[in-house]
């Protein structure tokens, strides 16, 4: 095989885009025009390629608001996303105020990183004109917080978050950023702009200005001091902390 | 026609002057001792509770079926389902002249339809 063969056959096996936990909901913002429930679809996914991967169930998902966490996780249904298994959710929103949907999945075994991820993985959606609660802290064991409504933001503006590990903030953590490229309609000029990785800084801060609308995929990666079995041997298992964050077109 | 009160107040909304200050308006029905209710509650995008405040009930053709006061971000009156059957705009303006509407569908009525 030629080395430039070789070099093609490789990059068709491995997409270089980062997994992402996903949940994208049909709507961002609901308002009392747009109806009385959403549309969630879960996934595990390359989500500038489009390439899915297999979701099994998880172990949790819920939705908090107003304090109160409700599972969900019985009302999932099996579902193709992204051409590999995964799930929707069609949500009834009784109440205004910020819900945020959130999942833990199980550790998912990646050969070509030798090592077990797990992203716990969030998205925050508004109801009825009314957004409290959009900063809450759900207590994953990994999770962003917030520092900037993750929602309701024109495409160019900053998003902010605080990283955190066990509760606390994470100095310098690594922060991978991808665009849920829908329809394959952005192009990126080198593998290294498919995912963009920041740091944040010594107090766990984060910040990333999105260039263009859509669905803003943000996932700070840590080690996890445990590890887990395979094939009789002790493996890394890395924790995601994700959120969603959709940018709107100014108009 | 209830579509037509929801343009009319919407129009209304998009002119009025203080959307940084808007009035949040959220409307359910609950059980209570004489039968049902609807209870109306309001408050500012700073979350903050609008004190005092009146509640205008229109029908879906647009009539004014009710006034309440509105107290502490809230007003409760009885559901008369026949003149709901159409659904119901409920208009919130506060006395520093914010406002807000939450349309009960004929669908959030229990009635079918949206």
């Amino acid at each position: 095989m030629s080395r430039l063969a070789l070099i093609a056959a490789l990059l068709a096996a491995a997409p270089a885009a980062a997994h992402y936990g996903m949940i994208i909901p049909s709507d961002a913002m609901l308002s009392q025009e747009d109806g009385r429930s959403v549309d969630l679809t879960v996934s595990f996914s390359h989500p500038f390629e489009e390439d899915g991967m297999i979701l099994e169930r998880p172990e949790a998902f819920t939705v908090t608001h107003a304090g109160e966490t409700t599972d969900l996780l019985g009302d999932l249904s099996e579902a193709t996303v992204m051409d590999a298994p995964g799930f929707t959710l069609t949500y009834d929103v009784e109440r205004p105020g910020a819900h945020i949907f959130a999942m833990t999945p199980v550790p998912y075994w990646e050969p070509a990183e030798d090592a077990f991820i797990q992203h716990f993985t969030k998205v925050v959606v508004p109801a009825y004109g009314d957004d409290e609660g959009w900063d809450a802290e759900l207590g994953l064991r990994t999770e962003i917080e917030p520092l900037t409504k993750p929602f309701g933001l024109w495409a160019g503006n900053v998003f902010q978050g605080i990283v955190k590990l066990e509760g606390e903030p994470v100095p310098y953590a690594e922060v991978e950023v991808e665009f849920y490229n829908e329809g394959q309609a952005a192009t990126a000029p080198s593998e290294l702009m498919i995912t963009q990785t920041i740091k944040a800084d010594a107090d766990g801060v984060f910040t990333y200005a999105a260039p263009n609308p859509g669905w803003w995929g943000f996932a700070a990666l840590n080690t996890a001091p445990e590890t887990m079995e395979q094939d009789g041997e002790a493996k890394a298992v890395e924790l995601g902390a994700v959120i969603w964050v959709r940018f709107e077109e100014w108009q | 026609m209830i579509r037509t009160a929801l343009a009319a107040l919407l129009a209304l909304a998009l002119a009025g002057p203080a959307w940084a200050h808007r009035v949040n308006v959220f409307a359910s029905v609950q059980d209570a001792e004489a039968g049902e209710e609807v209870v109306v509650e309001a408050k500012f995008s700073t979350g903050r509770i609008p004190a005092l405040g009146e509640v205008v009930v229109e029908d879906a053709a647009g009539t004014v079926l009710a006034t309440y006061p509105l107290e502490d971000g809230a007003a409760r009156f009885p559901l008369d389902r026949a003149a709901a059957a159409g659904g119901l705009s409920i208009t919130v303006r506060t006395d520093d002249d914010h406002e807000g509407y939450w349309l009960l569908t004929p669908a959030d009525l229990g009635e079918g339809g949206s």
